[in-house]
Protein backbone atom coordinates (compact mmCIF):
# COMPACT_ATOMS: atom_id res chain seq x y z
CA UNK A 1 0.00 0.00 0.00
CA UNK A 2 1.48 3.32 -0.97
CA UNK A 3 0.77 6.39 0.46
CA UNK A 4 1.45 8.80 -2.29
CA UNK A 5 -1.62 9.69 -4.74
CA UNK A 6 0.47 11.19 -7.60
CA UNK A 7 3.09 8.93 -10.13
CA UNK A 8 6.48 8.79 -8.81
CA UNK A 9 8.95 10.01 -11.17
CA UNK A 10 12.22 8.19 -10.28
CA UNK A 11 10.42 4.85 -9.28
CA UNK A 12 8.82 4.74 -12.62
CA UNK A 13 12.00 5.22 -14.41
CA UNK A 14 13.96 2.70 -12.31
CA UNK A 15 11.26 0.38 -12.77
CA UNK A 16 11.10 1.13 -16.48
CA UNK A 17 14.38 0.82 -16.61
CA UNK A 18 14.61 -2.88 -14.92
CA UNK A 19 11.73 -3.66 -17.51
CA UNK A 20 14.33 -3.38 -20.07
CA UNK A 21 16.79 -5.54 -18.85
CA UNK A 22 14.19 -8.54 -18.09
CA UNK A 23 12.94 -8.16 -21.41
CA UNK A 24 16.22 -7.83 -22.55
CA UNK A 25 16.68 -11.68 -23.37
CA UNK A 26 13.59 -12.34 -24.81
CA UNK A 27 13.90 -9.16 -27.12
CA UNK A 28 16.90 -10.12 -28.16
CA UNK A 29 15.86 -13.80 -29.18
CA UNK A 30 13.14 -12.16 -31.34
CA UNK A 31 15.63 -9.72 -32.95
CA UNK A 32 17.99 -12.74 -33.72
CA UNK A 33 15.46 -14.28 -35.33
CA UNK A 34 14.85 -11.61 -38.18
CA UNK A 35 18.70 -11.57 -39.23
CA UNK A 36 20.42 -13.53 -41.21
CA UNK A 37 23.03 -15.91 -39.95
CA UNK A 38 25.98 -14.10 -40.49
CA UNK A 39 24.20 -10.87 -39.10
CA UNK A 40 23.14 -12.88 -35.72
CA UNK A 41 26.87 -13.85 -34.78
CA UNK A 42 28.23 -10.22 -36.29
CA UNK A 43 30.36 -8.22 -33.34
CA UNK A 44 29.31 -5.72 -32.32
CA UNK A 45 25.87 -7.01 -32.75
CA UNK A 46 23.60 -5.20 -35.50
CA UNK A 47 21.33 -3.22 -34.15
CA UNK A 48 20.00 -1.97 -37.63
CA UNK A 49 20.11 -4.52 -39.95
CA UNK A 50 17.56 -5.46 -43.07
CA UNK A 51 14.81 -8.19 -41.75
CA UNK A 52 15.11 -11.17 -43.35
CA UNK A 53 12.07 -13.80 -43.05
CA UNK A 54 14.49 -16.57 -44.26
CA UNK A 55 15.19 -18.18 -40.77
CA UNK A 56 11.43 -18.96 -40.29
CA UNK A 57 10.53 -20.29 -43.96
CA UNK A 58 13.61 -22.77 -43.31
CA UNK A 59 12.21 -23.93 -39.94
CA UNK A 60 8.90 -23.98 -40.80
CA UNK A 61 10.14 -26.26 -43.68
CA UNK A 62 11.84 -28.79 -41.99
CA UNK A 63 9.49 -31.69 -41.75
CA UNK A 64 10.64 -32.27 -38.00
CA UNK A 65 10.42 -28.82 -36.72
CA UNK A 66 6.30 -29.24 -37.36
CA UNK A 67 6.50 -32.88 -35.84
CA UNK A 68 7.75 -31.09 -32.74
CA UNK A 69 5.62 -28.60 -32.64
CA UNK A 70 2.51 -30.68 -32.72
CA UNK A 71 3.62 -32.72 -30.41
CA UNK A 72 4.23 -29.84 -27.86
CA UNK A 73 0.37 -28.87 -28.74
CA UNK A 74 -1.33 -32.65 -28.22
CA UNK A 75 0.91 -33.01 -25.01
CA UNK A 76 0.24 -29.56 -23.46
CA UNK A 77 -3.75 -29.49 -24.74
CA UNK A 78 -4.21 -33.55 -23.79
CA UNK A 79 -2.65 -32.90 -20.30
CA UNK A 80 -5.22 -30.10 -19.57
CA UNK A 81 -8.02 -31.80 -20.71
CA UNK A 82 -6.94 -34.77 -18.77
CA UNK A 83 -6.19 -33.13 -15.50
CA UNK A 84 -9.57 -31.26 -15.78
CA UNK A 85 -11.34 -34.59 -16.20
CA UNK A 86 -9.87 -35.93 -13.29
CA UNK A 87 -9.65 -32.46 -10.86
CA UNK A 88 -13.23 -31.30 -11.94
CA UNK A 89 -14.99 -33.91 -10.03
CA UNK A 90 -12.38 -34.03 -7.08
CA UNK A 91 -12.41 -30.05 -6.25
CA UNK A 92 -16.38 -30.06 -6.93
CA UNK A 93 -16.71 -32.62 -4.34
CA UNK A 94 -14.16 -30.97 -1.66
CA UNK A 95 -15.55 -27.87 -1.98
CA UNK A 96 -19.05 -28.45 -1.83
CA UNK A 97 -18.63 -31.24 0.43
CA UNK A 98 -15.84 -30.53 2.92
CA UNK A 99 -14.62 -32.60 5.71
CA UNK A 100 -12.75 -32.23 8.76
CA UNK A 101 -9.66 -33.71 6.12
CA UNK A 102 -10.35 -31.87 3.33
CA UNK A 103 -7.68 -28.59 3.85
CA UNK A 104 -5.44 -31.60 5.12
CA UNK A 105 -5.72 -33.41 1.57
CA UNK A 106 -5.56 -30.14 -0.13
CA UNK A 107 -2.71 -29.09 1.57
CA UNK A 108 -1.12 -32.84 0.89
CA UNK A 109 -1.93 -33.16 -2.56
CA UNK A 110 0.05 -29.35 -3.53
CA UNK A 111 2.86 -30.49 -1.00
CA UNK A 112 3.89 -33.28 -3.62
CA UNK A 113 4.41 -30.77 -6.43
CA UNK A 114 7.26 -29.16 -4.38
CA UNK A 115 9.16 -32.40 -4.56
CA UNK A 116 11.60 -32.47 -6.98
CA UNK A 117 11.04 -34.65 -9.85
CA UNK A 118 14.33 -36.85 -10.02
CA UNK A 119 12.82 -38.31 -6.98
CA UNK A 120 10.64 -40.18 -8.84
CA UNK A 121 12.30 -40.22 -11.86
CA UNK A 122 13.91 -43.92 -12.00
CA UNK A 123 10.62 -45.48 -11.33
CA UNK A 124 8.40 -43.63 -13.91
CA UNK A 125 11.53 -43.97 -16.46
CA UNK A 126 11.71 -48.31 -15.56
CA UNK A 127 7.32 -47.87 -15.59
CA UNK A 128 7.14 -46.05 -18.70
CA UNK A 129 9.69 -49.10 -20.14
CA UNK A 130 7.39 -51.70 -19.08
CA UNK A 131 4.26 -50.70 -20.50
CA UNK A 132 5.84 -49.61 -23.77
CA UNK A 133 5.50 -45.80 -23.26
CA UNK A 134 8.87 -44.84 -23.42
CA UNK A 135 9.13 -41.74 -26.23
CA UNK A 136 5.15 -42.11 -26.51
CA UNK A 137 3.16 -38.46 -26.20
CA UNK A 138 0.66 -41.03 -24.42
CA UNK A 139 3.53 -40.84 -21.74
CA UNK A 140 4.16 -37.62 -21.58
CA UNK A 141 0.33 -36.56 -21.53
CA UNK A 142 -0.27 -38.54 -18.37
CA UNK A 143 3.52 -37.27 -16.90
CA UNK A 144 2.42 -33.37 -17.10
CA UNK A 145 -1.27 -34.59 -16.05
CA UNK A 146 0.11 -35.95 -12.68
CA UNK A 147 2.66 -33.16 -12.30
CA UNK A 148 0.05 -30.43 -12.54
CA UNK A 149 -3.16 -31.97 -11.21
CA UNK A 150 -2.65 -30.94 -7.78
CA UNK A 151 -2.55 -27.44 -8.59
CA UNK A 152 -5.17 -27.69 -11.18
CA UNK A 153 -7.43 -29.59 -8.64
CA UNK A 154 -6.59 -26.49 -5.76
CA UNK A 155 -7.10 -23.70 -8.34
CA UNK A 156 -10.71 -25.26 -9.39
CA UNK A 157 -11.38 -26.08 -5.56
CA UNK A 158 -10.86 -21.75 -4.46
CA UNK A 159 -12.54 -21.11 -7.80
CA UNK A 160 -15.57 -23.63 -6.29
CA UNK A 161 -15.38 -22.14 -3.22
CA UNK A 162 -16.49 -18.42 -4.22
CA UNK A 163 -19.23 -20.32 -5.58
CA UNK A 164 -22.63 -19.09 -3.02
CA UNK A 165 -23.45 -22.67 -1.91
CA UNK A 166 -27.62 -21.12 -1.60
CA UNK A 167 -27.19 -21.79 -5.21
CA UNK A 168 -26.87 -25.28 -5.07
CA UNK A 169 -29.56 -25.42 -2.32
CA UNK A 170 -32.29 -23.71 -4.16
CA UNK A 171 -31.49 -26.03 -7.16
CA UNK A 172 -31.51 -29.47 -5.15
CA UNK A 173 -34.82 -28.34 -3.51
CA UNK A 174 -36.60 -27.60 -6.70
CA UNK A 175 -35.85 -31.40 -8.15
CA UNK A 176 -32.50 -31.10 -9.47
CA UNK A 177 -30.16 -34.12 -9.60
CA UNK A 178 -26.56 -33.32 -8.53
CA UNK A 179 -25.54 -34.07 -12.10
CA UNK A 180 -27.65 -31.48 -13.62
CA UNK A 181 -27.02 -29.23 -11.02
CA UNK A 182 -23.73 -29.56 -11.80
CA UNK A 183 -23.39 -29.35 -15.75
CA UNK A 184 -26.27 -26.78 -15.97
CA UNK A 185 -26.10 -24.23 -13.03
CA UNK A 186 -22.51 -24.58 -11.48
CA UNK A 187 -20.60 -25.39 -14.88
CA UNK A 188 -21.36 -22.11 -16.66
CA UNK A 189 -20.71 -20.24 -13.65
CA UNK A 190 -17.01 -21.28 -12.83
CA UNK A 191 -16.24 -21.40 -16.36
CA UNK A 192 -14.43 -18.69 -16.70
CA UNK A 193 -12.44 -19.96 -13.66
CA UNK A 194 -11.81 -23.57 -15.10
CA UNK A 195 -10.69 -21.90 -18.36
CA UNK A 196 -7.99 -19.91 -16.69
CA UNK A 197 -6.96 -22.75 -15.09
CA UNK A 198 -6.60 -24.88 -17.94
CA UNK A 199 -4.34 -21.87 -19.35
CA UNK A 200 -2.34 -21.71 -16.55
CA UNK A 201 -1.91 -25.71 -17.54
CA UNK A 202 -1.00 -25.63 -20.81
CA UNK A 203 1.42 -22.54 -19.74
CA UNK A 204 3.02 -25.16 -17.70
CA UNK A 205 2.70 -27.80 -19.92
CA UNK A 206 4.26 -26.19 -22.71
CA UNK A 207 7.27 -25.01 -20.47
CA UNK A 208 8.34 -27.96 -19.14
CA UNK A 209 11.15 -29.60 -19.61
CA UNK A 210 12.50 -32.03 -17.45
CA UNK A 211 10.18 -35.11 -18.52
CA UNK A 212 10.18 -34.24 -22.34
CA UNK A 213 13.83 -34.26 -22.24
CA UNK A 214 13.94 -37.67 -19.73
CA UNK A 215 11.39 -39.54 -21.59
CA UNK A 216 11.56 -38.44 -25.24
CA UNK A 217 13.88 -39.21 -27.51
CA UNK A 218 12.39 -38.38 -31.40
CA UNK A 219 8.53 -39.74 -31.99
CA UNK A 220 7.35 -37.74 -29.38
CA UNK A 221 9.64 -35.00 -28.19
CA UNK A 222 8.26 -31.31 -28.01
CA UNK A 223 9.94 -28.13 -28.79
CA UNK A 224 11.58 -27.62 -26.06
CA UNK A 225 13.30 -30.54 -25.97
CA UNK A 226 13.83 -29.43 -30.13
CA UNK A 227 15.23 -26.56 -28.76
CA UNK A 228 17.26 -27.66 -26.30
CA UNK A 229 18.88 -30.34 -28.92
CA UNK A 230 20.59 -27.34 -30.44
CA UNK A 231 23.53 -27.03 -28.59
CA UNK A 232 25.72 -24.67 -30.69
CA UNK A 233 26.24 -21.48 -28.61
CA UNK A 234 28.20 -19.91 -31.44
CA UNK A 235 27.51 -22.15 -34.41
CA UNK A 236 25.86 -21.38 -37.41
CA UNK A 237 21.87 -21.88 -36.75
CA UNK A 238 21.77 -19.17 -34.30
CA UNK A 239 19.57 -17.22 -36.56
CA UNK A 240 17.73 -20.44 -37.39
CA UNK A 241 17.10 -21.55 -33.63
CA UNK A 242 16.21 -17.80 -32.53
CA UNK A 243 13.22 -18.40 -35.27
CA UNK A 244 12.57 -21.76 -33.53
CA UNK A 245 12.47 -20.19 -30.30
CA UNK A 246 10.56 -17.46 -31.12
CA UNK A 247 7.53 -19.34 -32.10
CA UNK A 248 8.11 -21.50 -29.06
CA UNK A 249 7.80 -18.67 -26.97
CA UNK A 250 5.23 -16.43 -28.54
CA UNK A 251 2.16 -18.07 -27.32
CA UNK A 252 3.14 -17.84 -24.20
CA UNK A 253 3.83 -14.71 -24.22
CA UNK A 254 -0.10 -13.92 -25.50
CA UNK A 255 -1.08 -16.66 -22.81
CA UNK A 256 0.93 -15.26 -20.34
CA UNK A 257 -0.29 -11.23 -20.53
CA UNK A 258 -3.74 -12.64 -20.20
CA UNK A 259 -3.26 -15.08 -17.10
CA UNK A 260 -0.21 -13.75 -14.67
CA UNK A 261 -2.29 -13.82 -11.65
CA UNK A 262 -3.00 -17.32 -12.19
CA UNK A 263 0.63 -17.64 -13.04
CA UNK A 264 1.84 -16.07 -9.64
CA UNK A 265 -1.37 -18.37 -8.07
CA UNK A 266 -0.40 -21.29 -9.13
CA UNK A 267 3.56 -21.53 -9.08
CA UNK A 268 3.54 -19.73 -5.38
CA UNK A 269 0.89 -22.93 -3.76
CA UNK A 270 -1.82 -20.61 -3.40
CA UNK A 271 0.36 -17.69 -1.02
CA UNK A 272 -0.43 -15.23 -3.21
CA UNK A 273 -4.62 -14.86 -3.87
CA UNK B 1 -53.94 -42.59 6.97
CA UNK B 2 -51.81 -45.43 6.32
CA UNK B 3 -51.06 -45.15 3.01
CA UNK B 4 -49.61 -41.62 3.55
CA UNK B 5 -47.47 -43.29 6.01
CA UNK B 6 -46.33 -45.69 3.74
CA UNK B 7 -45.38 -43.48 1.16
CA UNK B 8 -43.38 -41.35 3.58
CA UNK B 9 -41.91 -44.11 4.38
CA UNK B 10 -40.62 -45.47 0.71
CA UNK B 11 -40.18 -41.69 0.51
CA UNK B 12 -38.00 -41.96 3.00
CA UNK B 13 -35.97 -44.78 2.30
CA UNK B 14 -35.49 -43.42 -1.04
CA UNK B 15 -34.17 -40.18 0.10
CA UNK B 16 -31.90 -42.52 2.90
CA UNK B 17 -30.16 -44.61 -0.34
CA UNK B 18 -29.90 -40.67 -2.09
CA UNK B 19 -28.51 -39.48 1.32
CA UNK B 20 -26.32 -42.39 1.44
CA UNK B 21 -25.09 -41.38 -2.32
CA UNK B 22 -24.49 -38.07 -1.29
CA UNK B 23 -22.08 -39.05 1.05
CA UNK B 24 -20.23 -41.48 -0.70
CA UNK B 25 -20.35 -39.36 -4.52
CA UNK B 26 -17.90 -36.77 -2.94
CA UNK B 27 -15.43 -39.62 -1.56
CA UNK B 28 -15.58 -41.22 -5.22
CA UNK B 29 -14.81 -38.55 -6.93
CA UNK B 30 -12.34 -37.60 -5.27
CA UNK B 31 -10.36 -41.29 -4.91
CA UNK B 32 -9.13 -41.34 -8.32
CA UNK B 33 -6.84 -37.73 -7.90
CA UNK B 34 -6.08 -39.41 -4.66
CA UNK B 35 -4.79 -42.52 -5.58
CA UNK B 36 -3.10 -41.33 -8.77
CA UNK B 37 -0.87 -38.82 -6.27
CA UNK B 38 -0.39 -41.59 -3.73
CA UNK B 39 0.92 -43.98 -6.11
CA UNK B 40 2.59 -41.92 -8.40
CA UNK B 41 4.59 -39.99 -5.48
CA UNK B 42 4.59 -42.00 -2.65
CA UNK B 43 4.84 -45.32 -4.31
CA UNK B 44 6.89 -44.24 -6.56
CA UNK B 45 9.43 -42.14 -4.00
CA UNK B 46 9.40 -45.83 -1.96
CA UNK B 47 10.67 -47.26 -5.35
CA UNK B 48 13.53 -45.03 -5.32
CA UNK B 49 14.08 -45.59 -2.08
CA UNK B 50 14.23 -49.42 -2.14
CA UNK B 51 16.65 -49.17 -5.76
CA UNK B 52 19.04 -46.51 -3.14
CA UNK B 53 19.64 -49.76 -0.71
CA UNK B 54 20.64 -51.73 -3.93
CA UNK B 55 23.58 -52.02 -6.46
CA UNK B 56 21.81 -51.36 -9.10
CA UNK B 57 23.69 -49.87 -12.52
CA UNK B 58 21.98 -49.81 -15.95
CA UNK B 59 19.04 -52.14 -15.16
CA UNK B 60 17.59 -52.17 -11.60
CA UNK B 61 18.24 -55.35 -9.57
CA UNK B 62 16.78 -56.21 -6.24
CA UNK B 63 19.05 -57.70 -3.81
CA UNK B 64 19.37 -55.12 -0.76
CA UNK B 65 23.11 -53.92 -0.23
CA UNK B 66 22.65 -51.73 2.54
CA UNK B 67 24.01 -48.48 2.49
CA UNK B 68 26.77 -49.31 0.28
CA UNK B 69 25.87 -46.71 -2.56
CA UNK B 70 24.94 -43.98 -0.50
CA UNK B 71 28.79 -44.42 0.65
CA UNK B 72 29.69 -44.53 -2.65
CA UNK B 73 27.96 -41.24 -3.78
CA UNK B 74 29.57 -39.80 -0.83
CA UNK B 75 32.94 -40.87 -2.60
CA UNK B 76 31.95 -38.79 -5.53
CA UNK B 77 33.70 -35.68 -5.92
CA UNK B 78 31.13 -34.60 -8.54
CA UNK B 79 28.34 -35.11 -5.73
CA UNK B 80 30.51 -32.80 -3.42
CA UNK B 81 30.67 -30.22 -6.72
CA UNK B 82 27.08 -30.89 -6.66
CA UNK B 83 26.75 -30.20 -3.03
CA UNK B 84 28.76 -27.17 -3.01
CA UNK B 85 26.98 -25.59 -6.18
CA UNK B 86 24.09 -25.78 -4.49
CA UNK B 87 24.63 -24.14 -1.35
CA UNK B 88 26.03 -21.22 -3.53
CA UNK B 89 23.17 -21.06 -5.63
CA UNK B 90 20.35 -21.84 -3.39
CA UNK B 91 21.61 -18.88 -0.85
CA UNK B 92 22.40 -16.27 -3.60
CA UNK B 93 19.20 -17.65 -5.89
CA UNK B 94 16.88 -17.04 -2.53
CA UNK B 95 18.49 -13.78 -1.22
CA UNK B 96 19.26 -12.10 -4.30
CA UNK B 97 15.35 -12.81 -5.55
CA UNK B 98 14.20 -11.95 -2.08
CA UNK B 99 16.29 -9.06 -2.08
CA UNK B 100 15.40 -7.39 -5.99
CA UNK B 101 11.52 -8.85 -5.33
CA UNK B 102 11.08 -6.55 -2.54
CA UNK B 103 12.70 -3.47 -4.66
CA UNK B 104 10.84 -3.48 -7.58
CA UNK B 105 6.88 -4.68 -5.62
CA UNK B 106 8.31 -1.06 -3.35
CA UNK B 107 9.11 0.28 -6.74
CA UNK B 108 5.83 -0.86 -8.45
CA UNK B 109 3.87 0.23 -5.59
CA UNK B 110 4.47 4.19 -5.93
CA UNK B 111 1.63 4.74 -8.57
CA UNK B 112 3.76 4.60 -11.57
CA UNK B 113 2.54 5.08 -14.93
CA UNK B 114 2.12 1.82 -16.92
CA UNK B 115 1.88 -0.94 -14.25
CA UNK B 116 -0.13 -3.03 -16.05
CA UNK B 117 2.31 -3.18 -18.86
CA UNK B 118 5.33 -3.67 -16.27
CA UNK B 119 3.66 -6.16 -14.01
CA UNK B 120 3.48 -9.17 -16.65
CA UNK B 121 7.25 -8.21 -18.89
CA UNK B 122 8.73 -8.92 -15.23
CA UNK B 123 6.79 -12.34 -14.96
CA UNK B 124 7.73 -13.47 -18.47
CA UNK B 125 10.61 -14.50 -17.92
CA UNK B 126 9.33 -17.24 -15.48
CA UNK B 127 6.64 -17.70 -17.71
CA UNK B 128 8.78 -18.39 -20.88
CA UNK B 129 10.98 -21.78 -20.53
CA UNK B 130 14.42 -21.00 -20.02
CA UNK B 131 15.23 -23.77 -22.32
CA UNK B 132 14.47 -21.51 -24.69
CA UNK B 133 15.57 -17.80 -23.20
CA UNK B 134 18.98 -20.13 -22.05
CA UNK B 135 20.14 -19.28 -25.64
CA UNK B 136 20.24 -15.86 -25.62
CA UNK B 137 21.58 -16.14 -22.29
CA UNK B 138 24.10 -18.48 -23.60
CA UNK B 139 25.18 -15.48 -26.82
CA UNK B 140 25.19 -12.87 -24.08
CA UNK B 141 27.68 -14.61 -21.64
CA UNK B 142 29.42 -16.42 -24.15
CA UNK B 143 33.50 -14.49 -23.96
CA UNK B 144 33.74 -15.47 -27.95
CA UNK B 145 30.47 -13.69 -29.43
CA UNK B 146 28.09 -11.56 -26.39
CA UNK B 147 29.21 -9.06 -23.50
CA UNK B 148 33.04 -9.45 -23.40
CA UNK B 149 33.15 -9.32 -27.10
CA UNK B 150 30.77 -6.38 -28.22
CA UNK B 151 32.85 -4.30 -25.16
CA UNK B 152 35.62 -5.09 -26.56
CA UNK B 153 35.37 -4.06 -30.08
CA UNK B 154 33.36 -0.76 -28.92
CA UNK B 155 37.27 0.09 -27.74
CA UNK B 156 37.67 -1.35 -24.34
CA UNK B 157 39.88 -3.70 -24.71
CA UNK B 158 41.25 -4.88 -21.31
CA UNK B 159 37.16 -5.66 -20.66
CA UNK B 160 36.63 -9.27 -19.10
CA UNK B 161 33.73 -11.02 -18.30
CA UNK B 162 34.45 -15.20 -18.79
CA UNK B 163 32.95 -16.43 -15.76
CA UNK B 164 30.66 -18.99 -18.40
CA UNK B 165 33.88 -20.76 -19.48
CA UNK B 166 35.76 -19.70 -15.78
CA UNK B 167 34.99 -23.57 -14.18
CA UNK B 168 35.54 -21.09 -10.61
CA UNK B 169 33.13 -18.54 -11.95
CA UNK B 170 30.39 -20.44 -13.68
CA UNK B 171 28.06 -21.38 -11.26
CA UNK B 172 27.88 -17.70 -10.38
CA UNK B 173 26.39 -17.17 -14.38
CA UNK B 174 23.95 -19.81 -13.04
CA UNK B 175 22.44 -17.18 -10.50
CA UNK B 176 22.38 -14.27 -12.50
CA UNK B 177 20.19 -16.23 -14.91
CA UNK B 178 18.36 -17.74 -12.07
CA UNK B 179 17.83 -14.48 -10.34
CA UNK B 180 16.51 -13.06 -13.80
CA UNK B 181 14.15 -15.86 -14.15
CA UNK B 182 12.48 -15.53 -10.80
CA UNK B 183 12.74 -12.15 -9.77
CA UNK B 184 10.08 -10.63 -11.24
CA UNK B 185 7.94 -13.30 -10.00
CA UNK B 186 9.21 -12.75 -6.70
CA UNK B 187 8.15 -8.93 -7.08
CA UNK B 188 4.83 -10.31 -7.78
CA UNK B 189 4.32 -12.20 -4.72
CA UNK B 190 5.59 -8.95 -2.84
CA UNK B 191 3.42 -6.51 -4.77
CA UNK B 192 0.32 -8.77 -3.62
CA UNK B 193 1.42 -8.67 -0.02
CA UNK B 194 2.14 -4.77 -0.30
CA UNK B 195 -1.43 -4.18 -1.91
CA UNK B 196 -3.15 -6.12 1.33
CA UNK B 197 -1.18 -4.15 3.86
CA UNK B 198 -3.97 -1.06 5.82
CA UNK B 199 -3.04 2.11 4.13
CA UNK B 200 -4.66 3.52 7.32
CA UNK B 201 -2.09 2.36 9.43
CA UNK B 202 0.71 3.77 6.96
CA UNK B 203 -1.32 7.38 7.23
CA UNK B 204 -0.72 7.27 11.11
CA UNK B 205 2.19 6.69 10.97
CA UNK B 206 3.43 9.31 8.33
CA UNK B 207 0.78 12.43 10.66
CA UNK B 208 2.85 11.22 13.35
CA UNK B 209 6.13 12.39 11.99
CA UNK B 210 7.40 9.03 10.89
CA UNK B 211 9.86 9.35 7.55
CA UNK B 212 8.93 7.20 4.41
CA UNK B 213 12.12 4.98 5.40
CA UNK B 214 11.12 4.64 8.91
CA UNK B 215 7.42 3.71 7.76
CA UNK B 216 8.93 0.48 5.29
CA UNK B 217 11.37 -0.29 7.80
CA UNK B 218 8.85 -0.48 10.93
CA UNK B 219 5.62 -1.39 9.71
CA UNK B 220 5.74 -2.39 6.18
CA UNK B 221 8.22 -4.61 6.24
CA UNK B 222 7.19 -6.34 9.54
CA UNK B 223 3.78 -6.48 7.84
CA UNK B 224 4.86 -8.61 5.13
CA UNK B 225 6.89 -11.32 7.50
CA UNK B 226 4.16 -14.22 5.55
CA UNK B 227 5.05 -13.30 2.11
CA UNK B 228 8.97 -13.29 2.83
CA UNK B 229 8.00 -17.10 4.43
CA UNK B 230 6.54 -18.31 1.49
CA UNK B 231 8.70 -16.96 -1.04
CA UNK B 232 11.31 -18.31 1.02
CA UNK B 233 9.77 -21.71 0.41
CA UNK B 234 8.72 -21.03 -2.88
CA UNK B 235 11.74 -20.07 -4.11
CA UNK B 236 13.99 -22.61 -1.72
CA UNK B 237 12.24 -25.71 -3.50
CA UNK B 238 12.67 -24.47 -6.53
CA UNK B 239 16.42 -23.97 -6.37
CA UNK B 240 16.46 -27.63 -5.10
CA UNK B 241 14.55 -28.61 -8.62
CA UNK B 242 16.81 -26.55 -10.57
CA UNK B 243 17.59 -28.46 -13.82
CA UNK B 244 16.74 -26.41 -17.17
CA UNK B 245 18.72 -24.12 -16.03
CA UNK B 246 21.72 -25.75 -15.55
CA UNK B 247 21.11 -27.92 -18.94
CA UNK B 248 20.43 -24.61 -21.17
CA UNK B 249 23.21 -22.83 -19.80
CA UNK B 250 26.34 -24.47 -19.02
CA UNK B 251 25.25 -28.18 -19.49
CA UNK B 252 26.86 -28.92 -15.87
CA UNK B 253 30.51 -27.72 -17.49
CA UNK B 254 32.94 -26.28 -17.86
CA UNK B 255 34.20 -29.88 -16.44
CA UNK B 256 31.43 -30.38 -13.87
CA UNK B 257 32.23 -26.98 -12.22
CA UNK B 258 28.12 -26.26 -12.64
CA UNK B 259 26.77 -29.61 -11.68
CA UNK B 260 23.70 -29.23 -9.23
CA UNK B 261 22.12 -32.41 -7.56
CA UNK B 262 19.69 -33.09 -10.02
CA UNK B 263 21.73 -32.70 -13.39
CA UNK B 264 24.40 -35.09 -10.93
CA UNK B 265 21.21 -37.66 -10.50
CA UNK B 266 20.49 -37.86 -13.96
CA UNK B 267 24.01 -37.93 -15.51
CA UNK B 268 24.27 -40.87 -12.60
CA UNK B 269 21.59 -42.59 -13.25
CA UNK B 270 21.29 -42.48 -17.22
CA UNK B 271 24.64 -41.54 -18.85
CA UNK B 272 26.96 -43.60 -16.05
CA UNK B 273 24.79 -46.14 -15.62
CA UNK B 274 24.82 -45.90 -11.55
CA UNK B 275 21.09 -46.23 -11.16
CA UNK B 276 21.23 -46.98 -7.26
CA UNK B 277 23.85 -44.01 -7.03
CA UNK B 278 21.31 -41.90 -8.84
CA UNK B 279 19.05 -43.62 -6.56
CA UNK B 280 20.95 -42.43 -3.34
CA UNK B 281 21.51 -38.89 -4.42
CA UNK B 282 17.30 -38.31 -5.11
CA UNK B 283 16.63 -39.72 -1.36
CA UNK B 284 18.87 -37.21 -0.12
CA UNK B 285 17.04 -34.50 -2.17
CA UNK B 286 13.86 -35.41 -1.34
CA UNK B 287 15.09 -35.60 2.29
CA UNK B 288 16.39 -31.85 2.27
CA UNK B 289 13.02 -30.59 0.50
CA UNK B 290 10.80 -32.71 3.11
CA UNK B 291 12.76 -31.08 5.69
CA UNK B 292 11.64 -27.50 4.60
CA UNK B 293 8.06 -27.89 3.45
CA UNK B 294 7.07 -30.31 6.15
CA UNK B 295 7.07 -27.86 9.02
CA UNK B 296 5.88 -25.73 6.38
CA UNK B 297 2.54 -27.25 5.75
CA UNK B 298 2.51 -28.21 9.44
CA UNK B 299 2.24 -24.56 10.54
CA UNK B 300 -0.10 -23.31 7.69
CA UNK B 301 -2.97 -26.19 8.52
CA UNK B 302 -2.72 -25.21 11.99
CA UNK B 303 -2.48 -21.42 11.34
CA UNK B 304 -5.84 -21.56 9.11
CA UNK B 305 -7.44 -24.05 12.20
CA UNK B 306 -6.87 -21.53 14.47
Amino acid sequence: MSLRTKSHPIAGTLAWLASLLMFFPIFWTVLASFKTELGAIATPPELIFRPTLENYTEILSRADYLSFAMNSIVVSFGSTILALVVAVPAAYAMAFYPTKRTRGTLLWMLSTKMLPSVGVLVPIYLFAITTNLLDTRTALVIMYMLMNLPIVIWMLYTFFKEMPKAIIEACLIDGASQWQTMTLVLLPLVLPGIASTALLNVILSWNEAFWSLNLTAHDAAPLTAFIASFSAPQGLFWAKLSAASTMAIAPILVFGWFSQRQLVRGLTFGAVK
Amino acid sequence: MSTTTATRAISHERASMRDKLQDWLPRLVLAPSFAVILLFVYGFILWTIYLSFTHSRMMPVYTLTGFDSYMRLFAQPSWWMALKNIAIFGVLYVAICIALGLTLAILLDQKIRGEGVLRPIYLYPMAVSFIVTGTAWKWFLNPGTGLEKTMQDWGWTSFHFDWLVNADMAIYTVVIAGVWQAAGFCMAMFLAGLRGIDGEIMKAAQIDGASTYATYRRIVIPALRPVFLSAFIVLTHMAIKSYDLVIALTGGGPGNATELPSTFMYSYTFTRNQMSVGASSAVIMLMTVAAIIVPYLYSELREKQR
